[in-house]
């Protein structure tokens, strides 16, 4: 049901997503993840379009990490921060990862090949429903996504919007 | 994290082995591979020898910026060009969606074209298409620096059987307002198209009424055009 990428360039390094519907201790997962409980982003898929996205920002923050770029503290906020199109921090946090109240959230983890413990601990935190994580887009919210990343009208007839989306988070640095 | 940097140094050599090279040119190599999962075109800037390390460093920086730039400029407008998936500033790589299942406006030109060279319709819709993008580019102010018929692909599109058109190749291209930077851009193209399609002024001339048309600025350019052209035949005639 998750979805295990091994990235191309670092394939010592591999990207889990699990979705999470009618999740109820969104408030405890917040908590542990801030006290570093959890070695995990959580992320609001409200803000997803696509599986891609996540992919695009785990792969650039394994690279910054990797070259001591990073501009946070640790690789989950870095995945965080790399979602969003503009470079302050705060704002990412509250744009993309979870709030107290959400009832769905994107679990993405990184790890070596097999890890299968720490998928089966994060999925033993959740109180929740796991989803096929491709589910991620009947829960993104498309007005708010073109709002965010200034999705223009013109680029919305030639383009996806996961190709727009993604292409504004792969560039973000020098715009 | 001991062999941070040993990692860092040694991913990308192992990836671009395994890709397929495209294209190995004076200033970048061009790589096929997959990449997040996806059909990928990788671009990797190399160092040039005889240059200056840290002018080189500067320099490839720079036109590794100014390419992103470019596109997301372009997208933007609408204006259809790669997807970029990531970039990696310490190797100068730019790893951008592979237009697949697409062919370059050069063969289509090549196979389309008839030796009795009479008029087709198609072909003058394409340049008619090809005259407004440029357009639209030079009025996002986005000078491409290197405008050919191979750089501009046609991908066939699945819902309205209409083929997009897909410009390629921004490792020249530059941020400009003034027409002449415009014109010389529209003269590469004219010398790349001529040489490049035997007969086929009349057609150019089509792509060139149709950029007209479609560009709010194009006076100052097309004027500036036909001032670079009458440089280019004055030193063909001195040299
Ligand atoms: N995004 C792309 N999609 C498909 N083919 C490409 C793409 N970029 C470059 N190519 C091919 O690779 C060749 C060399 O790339 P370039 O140096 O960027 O012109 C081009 O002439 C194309 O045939």
């Amino acid at each position: 049901m998750q979805l295990t990428h091994v990235l191309e360039l670092y394939p010592d390094h591999s990207v889990t997503q699990m979705l999470f519907k009618e999740v109820k201790n969104a408030a405890e997962l917040r908590q542990k993840a801030v006290e570093g409980k959890i070695y995990a982003a959580l992320i609001n898929p409200t803000m997803l379009v696509n599986p891609l996205q996540v992919l695009v920002a785990a792969n650039k923050a394994v690279h910054l990490q990797k070259i001591g770029k990073m501009k946070t503290r640790s690789l989950y906020s870095e995945i965080i921060f790399n979602l969003s199109p503009t470079n302050n921090i705060s704002e990412a946090f509250k744009r993309f990862g979870i709030s107290d109240g959400d009832d769905s959230v994107m679990v993405v983890l990184v790890h070596n090949k097999q890890e299968s413990k720490l998928l089966s601990d994060i999925t033993a935190l959740v109180d929740g429903r796991q989803v096929q994580v491709e589910d991620v887009s009947s829960l993104s919210d498309p007005a708010k996504i073109k709002k965010l990343y200034k999705v223009t009208p013109q680029e919305e007839k030639s383009s996806t919007l996961l190709d727009a989306v993604v292409c504004r988070m792969a560039t973000k640095d020098v715009m | 994290e001991v062999n941070t940097a040993k990692d860092s140094s040694m991913a990308l050599p192992e990836f671009l082995g395994k890709a397929e090279l495209l294209k190995q040119g004076a200033e970048a190599r061009v790589y096929r591979a997959q990449f997040l999962g996806k059909p990928t075109i990788v671009k990797e800037r190399f160092k040039k020898q005889y240059r200056h390390p840290v002018l080189d460093e500067k320099l490839t920086h720079r036109r590794t910026v100014q390419e992103v730039r470019s596109i997301l400029r372009c997208r933007r407008a609408g204006i259809s060009a790669p997807v970029v998936y990531f970039v990696d500033y310490t190797s100068h790589c730019i790893f951008l969606e592979e237009i697949t299942g697409s062919a370059t406006v050069r063969d289509h030109i090549t196979s389309a074209q008839q030796p009795d060279s009479c008029p087709d319709p198609q072909l003058e819709r394409l340049a008619q298409r090809v005259g407004q993008i440029l357009a639209k580019m030079h009025d996002e102010d986005v000078i491409h620096g290197d405008l050919t018929t191979s750089n501009m692909l046609l991908r066939l599109s699945p819902e309205d059987g209409e083929s997009d058109l897909v410009l390629i190749d921004f490792g020249l291209s530059y941020i400009s307002a003034l027409p002449e930077d415009k014109g010389v851009d529209l003269y590469v193209l004219e010398k790349a198209f001529l040489s490049t399609h035997p007969n086929t002024e009349a057609l150019f001339e089509k792509l060139l009424k149709s950029y007209a048309a479609s560009s709010k600025k194009s006076s100052a350019v097309i004027k500036k055009l036909d001032e670079v052209r009458l440089r280019g035949r004055k030193r063909s005639m001195v040299g």
